[in-house]
């Protein structure tokens, strides 16, 4: 046999576009000012708001934004500073030294200084470790779901499953603050921090159990991280449970549409179980891909468990095992109480980049799943 | 490509990895009984009928810490608010995509908005609501908070309605049209009836979405302590007092939050499996 086994994985997935005929067609409008008008006008309107709504959001968001957007430009990006206060400093002069005049130092005032640096950093770190962890699982439980389980299992299983995606963030978020970090730092992070003091602090292991900050007066401090169970890591984990269910439900679905024959053919030319798996999982690579950018998506966007378990600290630090800061953390933590225009315009912005990198995940997610697995995700 | 080979190792390889794909589910599940169990079994050890029937209470004060009957109220206040307004457009908006869709250039783009609308960051979506009616009225309230959960109302109940209605046989709609009908009435008195236990479905289940959503709400009703009723004012909410409470540190207050998970769960699993069920029995009465 030469040639391709498969054809392009669009072909399958972009099939049921063409099984939506329109109903509409069949049916002859009435008269002119009658119901057909008004009901015909009524959902053209309503469908022409569903398009406003998200003009509105990205319009209202850049308007918010552009104070940030004016006073920093693209530095806002890089900056890793958040200093929503303004500073008073000793004035020092070319030599570093503090200057004095009439017998007290001179201070002068650093102005507020914002930058989302450190809050993408903790979005695309947190987001990828659920990544990780929730993918294997995810394809595995999608496979079981599709080829392994029995009848009788399948439908409890994909409905508990589907359930789990039903749970609001903010259960996560109790689930993650009072069971799993207490969890992480009475076992894994007190056993991991004996193991590092019994190796005798190695050098080459600071960076991931000490940190280093730099204090205002230029003076490095370094210490020993907390290890509270509240950092990147745990945000990570519970990420990872919340985007399970929605991987694994898109991917079943991307798994189940495989054709029969693609299945049969591998399966005839002597396939073991996994050799047959792995050419679904090949055939359905678009799909595949498509869910898990939806899970990236989620898992970028969501707030309140990620708030309640990361640690709410907004500086780049190595260690997985450091607080850190999520675009969407820092916006509930901060939003309600940013009392001048310049703090909250920041965070607008810092809005508008979470956006703008959701719409971009989405859009690039439905176009490789096409119809499948936007029911599952609309339902959750 | 790599022709599959049948030998001892990638059939060892093959039981190895069918065995990863069973252990997967089984950790899957397992973190499912680990969180429902935790959520559920420490939620009813905190619940009690004043969570109910009492207001928070300050602390030092006799009968602290109080229950949660304001949050309750206004989660059922603003659930009520934003379906006023999320239902309708999102309906229509269905109904426009199922039936109206033909020669439309509209329809495309809005199908894909919904869907693009659907995995917005619901955060951002409370901003939205800050800037557009907490702002210019100058106060934290409940009409923003029902506005942000209505916006996210709307593309799900879209979404769904336009499933359902597709799901009606195109024979129903002939059969109207034979008859005589308009299309308007061939919509409204045919092929909505027909579709209407998934389409209140499809309802609950926005519902059931909205009313576990806090983000939204944290910088547009802000939350109060008081059972209010008028949205003009800071409203409460069943979720966002959990989050206050939850990361209070007083154990008593960190059990009505507890509570609250509890009763949030159950409601959200009603509304996902009882009307399922509901919605199933319906339809087969009607059909």
């Amino acid at each position: 046999m030469s040639g391709p086994l498969v054809g392009p994985a669009s072909e399958y997935v972009s099939a049921s576009r063409s099984e939506m005929t329109d109903r509409g067609s069949l049916i002859r409008s009435g008269g002119r000012f009658g119901a057909d008008t008004i009901l015909s006008l009524l959902t053209a309107g309503a469908a022409f708001i569903v398009m406003l709504m998200l003009a509105a959001l990205v319009a209202v968001l850049a308007h918010a934004s552009l104070p940030a957007i004016h006073e920093f430009g693209w530095s806002f990006l890089v900056s890793s500073e958040w200093r929503p206060n303004a500073l008073e400093v000793p004035k020092t002069d070319a030599n570093g030294n503090v200057i004095i005049e009439d017998g007290e130092t001179v201070t002068q005032t650093i102005p507020p200084s914002f930058g989302a640096l450190p809050v993408i950093y903790g979005t695309a770190i947190s987001s990828g470790l659920a990544i990780i962890f929730a993918v294997p699982l995810s394809f595995g439980a999608a496979l079981f779901l599709v080829r392994i389980a029995p009848k009788v299992m399948k439908g409890p299983v994909s409905f508990l499953i589907e359930f789990l995606a039903a749970i609001p963030s903010i259960a996560y978020g109790m689930w993650g603050l009072f069971i799993l970090a207490p969890f992480l730092q009475r076992h894994l992070e007190s056993w991991l921090g004996h193991v590092y003091a019994a190796a005798g602090r190695p050098r080459v292991l600071h960076w991931l159990f000490q940190e280093t900050s730099l204090l205002p007066t230029g003076e490095k401090l370094v210490r020993d991280l907390p290890l509270s169970g509240r950092d990147m890591f745990s945000g990570g984990l519970v990420l990872a449970v919340m985007i399970i269910p929605i991987i694994t439900a898109i991917a079943r679905d991307v798994l189940k549409s495989v054709p029969r024959a693609q299945i049969e053919g591998t399966i005839a030319l002597g396939a073991t179980w996994w050799q047959t798996s792995k050419e679904m999982l090949r055939y359905s690579r678009a799909g595949l891909f498509g869910a898990v950018m939806l899970g990236l998506a989620r898992a970028a966007g969501e707030t309140m468990a990620v708030t309640m378990v990361i640690g709410n600290n907004n500086q780049i630090r190595a260690s997985l095992f450091a607080p850190a800061q999520t675009m969407s953390s820092l916006l509930a933590n901060e939003f309600a109480e940013a009392s001048t225009d310049i703090h909250r315009a920041s965070l607008s912005e810092v809005a508008l980049i979470l956006l703008v990198m959701s719409l971009l995940f989405n859009i690039v997610a439905r176009y490789l799943v096409v119809g499948k697995g936007s029911r599952t995700a609309a339902a959750h | 490509m790599d022709y599959p080979v049948y030998n001892i190792f990638s059939r060892n390889y093959s039981r190895v990895m069918f065995g990863l794909c069973v252990l997967f589910t089984g950790i899957i599940l397992a973190l499912l009984v680990l969180v429902t169990g935790y959520l559920i079994s420490i939620g009813a050890h905190s619940l009690s009928i004043d969570f109910f029937t009492r207001l928070p209470i300050p602390q030092g004060m006799e009968g602290y810490p109080g229950g949660m009957k304001n949050a309750l109220v206004g989660t059922v206040v603003l659930i009520a608010l934003a379906s006023s307004v999320g239902i309708p457009i999102g309906m229509l908006t269905g109904i426009y995509l199922s039936e109206y869709s033909a020669n439309s250039f509209l329809a495309g783009p809005t199908r894909f908005i919904c869907d693009v609308l659907t995995g917005v960051p619901s955060i951002v979506v409370g901003i939205l609501g800050y800037e557009l009616v907490v702002r210019p009225i100058g106060h934290f309230n409940g009409y923003a908070g029902g506005l942000a959960l209505a916006f996210i109302m709307v593309p799900i109940v879209a979404r769904t309605t336009e499933e359902m209605l597709r799901l009606v046989p195109n024979s129903y709609r002939e059969a109207s049209i034979a008859l005589g009908a308009t299309k308007a009435r061939t919509i409204l008195k045919v092929v909505l009836p027909a579709a209407t236990g998934s389409v209140i479905t499809g309802i609950m289940l926005a519902i059931a979405r909205v009313a576990g959503e806090t983000a939204p709400l944290l910088f547009t009703t802000l939350g109060s302590r008081l059972l209010v009723y008028n949205p003009d004012d800071p409203f409460p909410s069943l979720t966002q007092q959990i989050y206050d409470y939850a990361t209070k540190p007083d154990p008593a207050q960190q059990k009505l939050a507890w509570s609250g998970i509890l009763v949030l769960i159950s409601l959200i699993f009603v509304l996902n499996v009882g009307i399922r069920y509901f919605a199933r029995s319906i339809q087969s009465m009607t059909a």
